[in-house]
């Protein structure tokens, strides 16, 4: 909680110094029953300049109570994402994804291990003892994204151009983009609608009771 | 009665063919029906089994897939394959050396990674390529599609009848990263398995054409097998196909049930159970009740025999018998004790024997009464009063001086001494053919020509009459050895038309003749008295006349019978003294022996 809220308040000074002349845009998500979809990452994409270099505060996937916190994480290309162990077991985190593979083999509860993330793309994060733990990691080019909240709605603050605008979530197979004009000093708002897949992430607690009959 | 076929000599015969054809046909057809409802129950529990052993195979499919697949995604959370897909190149080499492993961690007899696009990274098969990997990028793109954790189904590997099972390789779940295949061939082996499990034969066959119709597995011989892929039927239903088929010299009941295969024409699964093997403790059954049939055929065909010869054999009795009757011996008796009606035939029988008996008896004395003519005339006729005109010759004997005679000797003496005389005087006129009429006294009426015809009545009754002259002179030469007087007697003999017939009241009848014929003859008998004539035999002129020897004989003239005007010219028969026999050596007679 208190690192999302340290990511907003960058992400705020970031744009306040790159523009003076900055805008928002809010992102409404839904799925295509209509339902608000959290955890969805909204990214402008400048189309006339270009991106703005990283900020320095890193990014953090911690792992608690044999979870990844939180589940969705987004940073731009070339951030510094910390690791850190707040459990009370080991972890093996590891991603096998394009964008970055890498293993941060065995390490003790207290621990933090951290990497600097410079390709975009998307990051699946594992734990090799763990099946149920995933989290992601979106790398974007542009330091302009926000997450959807329970309302599904994403505000992301950004000086005035053309941006092309990238709605991502896990359960998508592509992210839906579109382009977009933002005017200084007027809020955009946007609806998005996002094909979700079924939610097949292994439900904790093993196998079931009667040990595999019907 | 019956048919020909049905006729036959013997009773006990017919009988025995009747209850053995009628109980063999009741018999037969109970162990037909029998049979039949055997082998219709046998193929309905084969089926019922056989159904059952289809989901037996379908259940060790499934158990199998289950296997394979909770393994592969034991293996597919591996370390080790995770640390590969880790470097920057994915080692192709060493990827191949990890199927290997888990291949031989779940007996997997093929096991092969896919990329997340269904090509083939690695295999433990060398005959696998990524072109013949169809099944299984077909089976991918399938889960991939729908989100299945899974995709399993039939398919060609290689030519070869497989079940192919795939899992995704996640990084983690549900990020899919690459693909497990695995598969396991329904071969010979997997069909002996399901054998052991089931009892039953089993044959995989492919295609629907005749050209592609071939064994995939099974456990029979591969000419049988063969004979079961060509007899399967083009069109299944998908819970399959029962027929009974004959295969060698067993009989089979068969389950054909289709197995669908990807993007390929359905394989078959065929089951077969023996149905002799299943028929085997009903065969026993009918071979017992065949026993049982044959005892009762066996026991039925003797009490047929016993229940025949029981009748038959009084019968062949009663015949026996009755042919004895036949032939005149009516002092046999048949002894059956028996209540039945064969009883009351037996009963009846000796009945009859004792009422023919008394006839015969009765008919005997009637010829001892009457001559034996007589006697079978009356038998024969219907007797009642009356008579025909007819010619008949009359022959009248007596003894003469016998009145005289019977006073000095005693009356049994008497009696004796006449019938001695009589039956010998009689047999002489039957020999001839006579018919004794009646006896009056020492006196014998003869009848020549009646009541049976003769063409020669009269010279029978001349020789006749000769004979007994020669007779009485033997009997005279007895008489004198004896001691005993000498007899002498009177013939006379005429022919004439007279009336014979039955004569005397309603309730009594007497056979004979009437007429002036009669009295003639009478007359003549008692001229021969009259010494004057010399003889002892007068014959009337219709009797010499008749006998052609009216010249030969002495003439008597003419006599005037009583009551007619006519004179009737006599004749007299002329006897020659008879020489003594040799044999009885007795003295010289006494007396002459001839005439008085």
């Amino acid at each position: 909680m208190r690192s999302r809220l340290l990511f907003a308040l960058l992400v705020l000074t970031a744009a306040t110094r790159v523009a003076a002349a900055s805008t928002t845009l809010t992102g409404t998500v839904r799925d295509n029953k209509g339902a608000f979809v959290s955890d969805a990452v909204v990214s402008l994409i400048p189309l006339d300049q270009p991106a703005p270099p990283p900020a320095e505060p890193p990014g953090e996937i911690a792992q608690q109570t044999q979870e990844f916190l939180p589940y969705v994480t987004v940073v731009q290309a070339g951030t510094k994402v910390v690791f850190p162990n707040r459990d009370t077991v080991q972890h093996h985190v590891y991603s096998l994804s394009k964008a970055k593979k890498f293993e941060l083999p065995l390490y003790n509860p207290g621990q933090k291990e951290s990497l600097v993330f410079e390709s975009t793309g998307l990051v699946t994060l594992g734990c090799n003892i763990h099946d149920w733990m995933i989290a992601y990691l979106l790398v974007v080019p542009t330091p302009y994204f926000a997450k959807t909240d329970e309302q599904g709605r994403a505000t992301v603050t950004a000086p005035a151009g053309r941006y092309r605008v990238e709605v991502w979530h896990p359960r998508v197979s592509a992210a839906l983009t579109q382009e977009i004009a933002l005017t200084a000093g007027e809020a955009s708002a946007r609806d998005f609608g996002l094909t979700l897949k079924p939610d097949r992430r292994i439900r904790r607690g093993g196998a079931t009771k009667t040990g595999g009959y019907r | 009665m019956a048919s020909p076929l049905l006729r036959f000599r013997r009773f006990s015969t017919r009988l025995l063919v009747i209850v053995l054809s009628l109980l063999a046909a009741a018999l037969l057809s109970t162990y037909l029906l029998v049979t039949r409802a055997n082998q219709t129950n046998a193929i309905a529990h084969i089926e019922s089994r056989l159904a059952g052993d289809v989901k037996v195979f379908w259940a060790s499919i499934d158990f199998r897939k289950r296997f394979f697949v909770e393994g592969a995604k034991v293996v597919s959370r591996d370390w080790p394959i995770r640390t590969l897909y880790l470097q920057p190149q994915l080692d192709l080499k060493t990827l191949r050396t990890t199927m290997e492993s888990y291949a031989a961690r779940l007996n997997a007899p093929v096991f092969a990674t896919f990329d997340v696009d269904g090509a083939m990274l690695a295999t433990t098969n060398d005959s696998l390529t990524n072109d013949s990997c169809g099944p299984f990028r077909h089976l991918i793109q399938k889960a991939d599609e729908n989100g299945w954790e899974q995709n399993s189904d039939f398919g060609y590997l290689a030519e070869k009848l497989h079940v192919l099972i795939v899992v995704p390789l996640y990084a983690p779940e549900p990020n899919i990263i690459g693909w497990f295949g695995i598969a396991f061939p329904i071969d010979d082996r997997f069909a002996r398995d399901l054998k052991e499990t089931t009892q039953t034969e089993v044959t995989f066959t492919s295609g629907l054409t005749e050209d592609t119709k071939r064994v995939l597995a099974t456990t029979l011989s591969p000419g049988l097998a063969q004979q079961v892929a060509d007899q399967a039927p083009a069109e299944l239903k998908p819970d399959g196909q029962v027929m009974v088929t004959n295969m060698g010299s067993d009989r089979y009941v068969t389950l054909y049930a289709p197995l669908e295969l990807l993007a390929e024409d359905p394989a078959r699964i065929t089951l077969q159970r023996s149905l002799e093997t299943e028929l085997a403790p009903a065969r026993r059954l009918e071979q017992t009740m065949l026993f049982i049939l044959l005892a009762a055929l066996i026991t039925a065909s003797l009490i047929a025999l016993a229940v025949a010869r029981g009748v038959s054999q009084p019968l062949q009795q009663l015949a026996g018998h009755t042919e004895l009757v036949a032939a005149g011996d009516y002092t046999r008796r048949i002894a059956l004790p028996r209540e039945d009606e064969i009883g009351q035939l037996a009963t009846a029988f000796n009945h009859m024997t004792a009422g023919l008996a008394e006839r015969d008896r009765v008919r005997d004395l009637l010829g001892k009464v009457v001559s034996p003519e007589i006697a079978t005339q009356l038998l024969q006729s219907d007797l009642k009063l009356g008579g025909e005109e007819r010619e008949v010759t009359i022959l009248f004997s007596d003894l003469r001086d016998f009145t005289g005679m019977s006073e000095r000797l005693a009356p049994t003496e008497v009696l004796t001494l006449l019938n001695r005389y009589l039956d010998r005087m009689s047999t002489i006129i039957e020999k001839h053919g006579g018919v004794i009429d009646k006896y009056i006294g020492d006196a014998i009426m003869a009848l020549f020509g009646a009541p049976v015809a003769l063409p020669d009545a009269a010279a029978r009754a001349l020789a006749a009459a000769r004979d007994m002259a020669d007779s009485l002179q033997d009997m005279n030469r007895e008489l004198e050895a004896e001691g005993k007087p000498a007899l002498a007697f009177g013939i006379g003999i005429n022919t004439a038309r007279v009336v014979a017939g039955n004569m005397g009241s309603q309730t009594r009848l007497n056979y004979t003749v009437i007429g002036d014929g009669v009295n003639l003859a009478s007359r003549l008998e008692t001229m021969t008295k009259d010494p004057a004539h010399r003889t002892n035999i007068i014959i009337s002129e219709a009797t010499a006349r008749a006998v052609g020897e009216e010249g030969k004989l002495r003439s008597l003239g003419a006599v005037t019978v009583k009551g007619k005007t006519e004179a009737v010219k006599v004749f007299a028969v002329d006897i020659q003294p008879r020489p003594w026999p040799t044999r009885p050596q007795a003295r010289p007679p006494t007396n002459p022996p001839y005439g008085a």
